[in-house]
């Protein structure tokens, strides 16, 4: 195990959709409380413009992706880019196992959504504890 | 499968299965012999609804009359109750939707289907229902007004 290896984040940027809110809350979750030594955010957005610094930090790191829906957008932009995917998850799936934790809004998630963000981050977190074991 | 019918509204496209009938609330209703009827969600609901997370159909054995909710499904964005498009008893429910419910989405007039119906007046029922051209007409009305409230 290396205590330095870092680990990427790349959420859905579905704005404007519930789910994609979700992932991206999860996220944040993710690497500003649950393991902010280890997580690193990464924005979709950059990837999909190209952006050399975000093409880097995910080239040079194991990324965990998190999609809002089954489109996918986030695991598929990363594999696109030619490069590879850790551990993917989605806030469907998420849902799947926790159905009455429905999520409702967009720019505010009702308590439902922000338990979810939660459940769905520590799951996360624990991938990113795998893959920092070098288990992924 | 038959040849499909397809309307294009701003970015959405819907498919339109034209081998069956249709319920005007999207159920799709396939007629296969020996009063049996195939049914499940179209196109155009199975997009409007999302990804599907729970799909659950009555029972081997319920009785259903032509509009009575006989499947409900849910997706991140909303509930969709399933109106049976035909009367009868449920003779079959589709065993992969328990694990694959995106099924549904993935492929609605064929591996998604809901359930099959032993239909007790299917002629009288066909009469009520849309044929493919007409549905998509109701379709792209409700697409074109959904457009307009943007």
């Amino acid at each position: 195990m290396s205590p330095n290896r870092r680990v990427m984040i790349v959420p859905c940027s579905g704005i404007g959709k519930t789910f994609g809110t979700v992932s991206r809350e999860a996220a944040y979750t993710v690497v500003e409380d649950l393991r902010p030594d280890a997580a690193e955010l990464v924005a979709l957005s950059l990837l999909v413009l190209g952006d050399e610094e975000a093409r880097a930090a995910v080239a040079e790191h194991p990324t965990v992706t998190i999609d809002g829906c089954r489109l996918a957008c986030a695991t598929k932009m990363v594999q696109e880019s030619g490069l590879p995917v850790a551990r993917s998850f989605t806030v469907l799936d998420a849902f799947r196992k926790h159905r009455d934790l429905k999520p409702e809004g967009i720019s505010s998630l009702n308590l439902e959504g922000q338990k979810l963000a939660r459940v769905l981050a520590e799951e996360v977190a624990e991938a990113v504890d795998e893959v920092v074991r070098g288990e992924t | 499968m038959g040849e499909f019918l397809e309307l294009t509204v701003d970015k959405f496209t819907f498919r339109f299965a034209t081998d069956r009938y249709y319920h005007p609330e999207g159920v799709w209703a396939l007629p296969e012999g020996e009063g049996r009827v195939r049914i499940g969600l179209s196109d155009f609901a199975q997009q409007s609804g999302g990804d599907v997370a729970f799909a659950e159909v009555k029972p081997v054995g319920t009785a259903v009359a032509f509009g009575d909710e006989v499947a409900s499904v849910e997706t991140m964005k909303t509930d969709i109750v399933v109106p049976a498009p035909v009367s009868g008893t449920v003779a079959e429910v589709n065993p992969a939707l328990e694990m694959s419910p995106e099924a549904i989405n993935e492929d609605p007039y064929g591996e998604g289907w809901l359930a099959v119906i032993a239909a007790t007046d299917w002629e009288a029922d066909r009469a009520r229902l849309l044929d493919a051209q007409a549905y998509l007409e109701r379709v792209r009305e409700i697409a074109e007004e959904e457009m307009r409230k943007r």
